[in-house]
Parts: C-alpha cells; sequence; structure tokens
C-alpha cells in the first residue's frame, strides 16, 4: 500500500514537473516581446512609484482626494463673494465637458428648484456625436443661460422688463414683461423660453397636481402659477438660481452633477476655483464670435 | 351701395364671423392654442403684422404723394388710400396685440420704453402714424381746404418712410438669426410695403369703379418700378447668402426655397407675386381688369414673402442638437400654423376690411370721383 502510494506521488511529480515546464515555456514566449521591449521596466517603475518609492504620479483622480472638496471650496467662495457689495461681484459657470456624463440631473434639479412647467427647461443638455465608426465619441454640453456681459436679449426689450443686474446675471421682471418674445429671438444660445401656459395636468388630464401648484422660488417672489396670470405668457430664463446664491447656497445644477462637471463661483475673485478653472488654456465659451462675453466657460 | 361693394361686406362679414372662434380660442385657451412656443417663437401673426403695417405704409404713400409732394395724378386716390392705410394699420396692431403674452400690459410701451428697442420705438412711431392719419382723414373729409393739409401730409411722407424702414430693422439688427441680419431687410420692407400697398389702392379703385386713366397709369408704372426693385433686392439678398455660405444663414434660405414649403416661395412670392404682376402690368397695356389683377396679386401674396422672413429664420436651431436636447410642447424647431392661428388671421384681415368699409360708407367725401 505504501509502496503504491510513493509511486502515484512520484508519477504526479513527474506529470507536475513537466506541466510547469510547459507553462514556463508558454509564458517566456508570451512575455519575451516586452521584455526585450523595456515593458517591464516600467511597469515596475510604476510600482515603485505607487509604493512611495519614486516620484508621485498625476492620476485623474477626482477633486475631493486631491485636496478640499470642490463643493466645499465653492461654498466658501460663495461667502466670500457674498461679504462683498453686490456691483464687485460676477457670478460664473465652469462647465467639464469632460466629466458631464449625460445623466440629466442638472436638468431635473432645476426643473424641480423653479418649479418649471413642461416645454420649460432652463439647463437643457445637448448631446453631440463626433466622428465615424469606429472612431466615434459622445459629448454631452449642458446648456444654461450664458449671462452675458453683452446681452443682445435685454437691448432689444422694448418694455426694461429685462436687465443685467450688477452681479451680471440677466433677470426678468415678470409683472413688467408684456410677452412679445422679442427676446427669445436676439438670445444666440436659446436660453430664453416662452411660458405658454401649459401644465402637467393638460397632458394627463384633470385638474392641475397638486405638485404643479407649489410656490417657485425664482427672484425671491414665491409665485404660484396659474393660467391667468405671469409668469404665464411671460419670457423665463436661468437666473443661476439668484434665490440660492443670495441665501449662500450654490445653484441646483451644480450641487446636483454627479459627475462634478459644473463649478460655480465669483470670477471677480482670483482666488475662486471658477477664476482658476476659467483662465485655463482648454476653456472655451459658446459663439464667442457674437461679442456676447459668455460667463459661462466650457473645459475641454 | 353698390353690387361690388356688399359683395365685399359679405366676404368680410363672413371672415369676422368665422374668425370670431380663433379669437374665442385665443382668449380661454391662451397660448396654448397656437403653434409657435420657445424655439419658433414667432409665427403667422407676426407674418400678418407685418404684412399689414407695410400695406399701410405702401397705401399712405399714394395720399402723401398726391397731397404732399403735389403728384397730381394721385390726388383721386387720396381719400380711399388714406381708408386703407387706417384699416391696416389698425389690422396690424390689433394681429400683434393679440400676439403678446399679456395684451393688457401694452401700455407699458408707452410708459416704460425702452430707448435702446427699436420695437419700443415703433410703438411710439405707431402712435404719431395712427393719430395722424385720422387728423388727415378728418381734415379731408371737414376741411379739405385746410393748409394744414400739406405740410401734414409732408410729415406723413417722411413719418412713413422711417418707420417703413424701421419695421425692417427691427428685424434687421438681430444678430442671432442670420437670415434677417441684413441692410437690405429695411430696405426691402419699405419697397414690398410701398408695391403691396398701392397694389392694394389699385385693386379696391378698380373694384368700386374709381380709377381714372391718369391714376391708374401713374400707380401701373410706380407699381412696375417697385416689383422690379423687390425683385433685384431679393436676387441680392439671395444670391450673396448662397454665394457667402454662412451655414446658419444659408440653412435658413435652404428652408425658404426647398423647404417643406417651397410652394410659398415659388409660387406664392415669386409666382404669383412678382411674376405675373410684372409680366400683366408691362404687356397688357392700360386694360383694368389686368391692372387690378396685377393689383389683387401683388396685395394678396404679400404675406409670403413676409412668412418666408420671419419663420425660416426661426426654424433653424441656435445650437447644433438643440432640437433633441429637451422636448416638450413649444420646443419645436418645425412650425405651422395651428386652426386657431389662422382662424384669428381671417378674424384680423376681416375686422381691417369692415373698418374700411364702414369709413367708407360714412365718410362719402373720401371716396373719388367715379371713373
Amino acid at each position: 500500500m505504501a509502496q503504491e502510494i510513493q509511486t502515484r506521488i512520484r508519477t504526479l511529480a513527474t506529470r507536475r514537473a513537466f506541466l510547469a515546464r510547459f507553462a514556463s515555456g508558454v509564458f517566456a514566449s508570451l512575455i519575451a516581446p516586452a521584455v526585450t521591449s523595456g515593458v517591464l521596466d516600467q511597469v515596475e517603475a510604476a510600482s515603485r512609484e505607487r509604493t512611495g518609492v519614486g516620484p508621485a504620479l498625476t492620476p485623474e483622480l477626482p477633486e475631493g482626494m486631491n485636496g478640499q472638496h470642490p463643493i466645499e471650496r465653492m461654498l466658501k467662495d460663495l461667502q466670500r463673494a457674498l461679504q462683498k457689495p453686490v456691483d464687485q461681484r460676477r457670478w460664473a459657470m465652469v462647465i467639464d465637458l469632460r466629466k458631464c456624463v449625460g445623466c440629466y440631473a442638472c436638468t431635473v434639479a432645476c426643473i424641480a428648484e423653479n418649479k418649471l412647467p413642461p416645454g420649460i427647461a432652463y439647463r437643457p443638455v445637448i448631446t453631440e456625436t463626433r466622428g465615424t465608426y469606429p472612431n466615434v465619441s459622445r459629448r454631452f454640453i449642458p446648456r444654461p443661460c450664458m449671462q452675458c456681459e453683452n446681452p443682445p436679449c435685454v437691448s432689444v426689450c422694448p418694455v426694461q422688463a429685462t436687465w443685467k443686474r450688477p452681479d451680471g446675471i440677466v433677470v426678468i421682471n415678470y409683472d413688467q414683461c408684456i410677452g412679445c418674445r422679442y427676446c427669445i429671438t436676439a438670445c444666440p444660445y436659446a436660453a430664453r423660453s416662452f411660458d405658454s401656459g401649459y401644465f402637467y395636468s393638460d397632458f394627463e388630464g384633470g385638474s392641475p397636481q397638486p405638485y404643479e401648484l407649489l410656490p417657485s422660488p425664482e427672484y425671491g417672489e414665491n409665485r404660484v402659477r396659474r393660467k391667468d396670470a405671469s409668469p404665464v405668457g411671460n419670457v423665463r430664463k436661468c437666473h443661476f438660481c439668484l434665490h440660492r446664491i443670495e441665501r449662500g447656497q450654490l445653484p441646483a445644477c451644480v450641487l446636483s452633477c454627479m459627475g462634478r462637471a459644473t463649478y460655480f463661483g465669483d470670477l471677480n475673485d482670483p482666488q475662486s476655483l471658477v477664476s482658476e478653472l476659467a483662465s485655463r488654456p482648454n476653456a472655451f465659451r459658446l459663439k464667442e464670435e457674437m461679442g456676447t462675453e459668455p460667463k459661462v466657460f466650457y473645459l475641454v | 351701395m353698390s353690387r361690388t361693394e356688399k359683395i365685399l361686406w359679405g366676404i368680410a362679414l363672413v371672415g369676422f364671423l368665422a374668425g370670431i372662434a380663433g379669437l374665442i380660442q385665443r382668449f380661454t385657451g391662451g397660448h396654448t392654442v397656437a403653434a409657435y412656443g420657445t424655439y419658433v417663437p414667432w409665427g403667422l401673426w407676426v407674418a400678418v403684422y407685418t404684412t399689414l403695417v407695410g400695406i399701410s405704409i405702401g397705401s399712405f404713400l399714394i395720399a402723401a404723394l398726391g397731397e404732399g409732394a403735389r403728384i397730381r395724378a394721385l390726388q383721386p386716390l387720396t381719400g380711399i388710400a388714406l381708408l386703407t392705410a387706417l384699416a391696416a394699420l389698425a389690422g396690424g396692431l390689433l394681429a400683434i396685440w393679440l400676439d403678446l403674452g399679456h395684451p393688457l400690459r401694452f401700455w407699458k410701451l408707452f410708459f416704460s420704453t425702452s430707448p435702446t428697442s427699436i420695437m419700443g420705438w415703433m410703438a411710439w412711431l405707431y402712435t404719431v402714424y395712427g393719430i395722424l392719419l385720422l387728423v388727415l382723414i378728418y381734415l379731408k373729409w371737414a376741411r379739405p381746404t385746410s393748409p394744414l393739409l400739406r405740410p401734414l401730409f409732408g410729415l406723413g411722407l417722411a413719418l412713413a418712410v422711417i418707420f417703413g424702414g424701421a419695421e425692417g430693422a427691427l428685424f434687421g439688427v438681430v444678430s442671432a438669426q442670420a437670415l434677417w441680419e441684413s441692410a437690405l431687410v429695411p430696405i426691402r420692407f419699405l419697397v414690398e410695403g410701398a408695391a403691396s400697398g398701392m397694389a392694394l389702392v389699385l385693386f379696391l379703385a378698380i373694384l368700386l369703379g374709381y380709377l381714372e386713366p391718369e391714376p391708374g397709369r401713374f400707380l401701373r408704372w410706380t407699381l412696375l418700378g417697385l416689383l422690379l426693385a423687390t425683385a433685384v433686392l431679393e436676387w441680392s439678398e439671395y444670391s450673396t447668402t448662397i454665394y457667402a455660405g454662412i451655414p446658419a444663414k444659408v440653412e435658413s434660405l435652404r428652408i425658404v426655397l426647398f423647404g417643406p414649403f417651397w410652394w410659398v416661395f415659388w409660387i406664392f412670392q415669386i409666382g404669383l407675386g412678382l411674376v405675373v404682376p410684372i409680366i400683366l402690368l408691362a404687356l397688357s397695356g392700360e386694360r383694368r381688369v389686368w391692372l387690378g389683377v396685377a393689383g389683387g396679386l401683388v396685395a394678396f401674396t404679400s404675406l409670403s414673402a413676409k412668412l418666408n422672413l420671419v419663420i425660416p429664420a426661426l426654424v433653424v436651431p441656435e445650437l447644433e442638437g438643440l432640437r433633441m436636447a429637451f422636448t416638450g410642447p413649444g420646443l419645436s424647431f418645425d412650425y405651422f400654423p395651428t386652426l386657431s392661428e389662422w382662424l384669428l388671421a381671417v378674424w384680423v384681415a376681416s375686422t381691417a376690411a369692415l373698418i374700411f368699409l364702414t369709413a367708407y360708407r360714412l365718410l362719402p367725401a373720401m371716396r373719388a370721383r367715379p371713373a
């Protein structure tokens, strides 16, 4: 019995040795080109760097892991800006298109925040497909109001119902607007909407749903939307959630961005995150040739 | 009342009554009854407004040239031209008033006028022009020999030219809409408006039997000249646009020329509004029937030129991909007027016609001598 066991162990050892040798040969043939071209050296070097032996890599990690969390920093920037007189602030937004995943959370958050009716979205997300198969990529471009430095929509308004505030945000007085819609035609970014008077319940039958009767915090006015009163019949637009800013809160689209692609702050503050990002060489603005000087910057 | 007048009353009343349905829908349904919205904010009613204001300018020019510039050939038509100008202005203002999101706030145009807005200026220009028309009609009716008539007509002539151009500038200054942004647009508005107004007066004068040979001859050649000028302006605008190749502008023009409503351009604007009238005016001599047909064609197809300016510019998305970025009512780049919009447009035009016919009946002194 014991002899039989010894024989089987020897046989197994021989078989194992054969398989090990065979596998080594196959592996050696696979890695030989890599060894000769120095790939393994690089992998080894990277491994040393990761363990702190060599110089640090610059990985594409979320900012929160790299230091101060961007939300924290933007909130501090916001608080600092609010300490200044309103005419010394210049609110701006930076949208990193490399990080936007096209989840539409900003669109939805804006609608929920401002209680927007059907057909009105202050911040739609444009999907852009580039290239041809097999080299195809998709890019998502959120489009809030550009809060232009030279807003073409303001000068055309016949009744002075829309203007640029000292802090750069373009606003509308709903009680002054006559609903001529001239400003909509003048906006090169289609960032203004006409509130024709639709309710979600119009498409579902019946009377307005409770959520449609919630007051909108826009401009701090808390208006309840009715068919026969403003803002129905008015032009409406994104205002960077002015009511939130004045309370020291970030705009709804900024907070809801799960890819942390949207940044907000004071462009007049050189220490702010948006100042830092907007001055990067990879920042651009939509339709710069129009001379409108948008305050929404995109990073590519 | 002549048989023709009775027929005109009948048509206007039928249109007025049918259009009331559109008016009711406008007041009960607000702007949800219309096809325009956020992406195409202006539609049929704006086109009707610009057309009627253009007609008003053109017909007033006949009166102003006759009385202010002392062109004797046109003087027999002063009365009918003034009434046409007033009725068309009233119709145009009615169309744009109903197009407002808050019509009852129109008074803000006067008390909060923005000096940087051409639309703000227009509100005042329309007011001055409207008052001037009423004063001139009163003077022509009650005091036809008043020394005030000539200077007032002179003032009106200057005003008509200024605000005829300003009406076009309202579009021409909008750099966001490639098709509108052109120095030719104000000139086109002025020339097209002059042509359509003169054509309507020619048509009405022949229809009501008041056209004498001399004014007929004068209007024939003037109208022919204006139509040729329109053709040159349109050719100039379209050919340079295509050659320059600015994408958004070319796309708008492609929609005008070969889009789903190509027939509005080729059949109404060019065929019936330009080519046929030019042939009739140039080749048919002084025959009233053909002059009347030419006048009617130019006047009634003038809406097509305005539709082809207002809408094709707006149906091209400002940003590529916007069409699918978000959906909902009013977020469409395709526009075709709803039945409510058509009915209201008919109501506006019929109301203008009724204003003309009523004034024509109540103020016999405004009628020209029967030919």
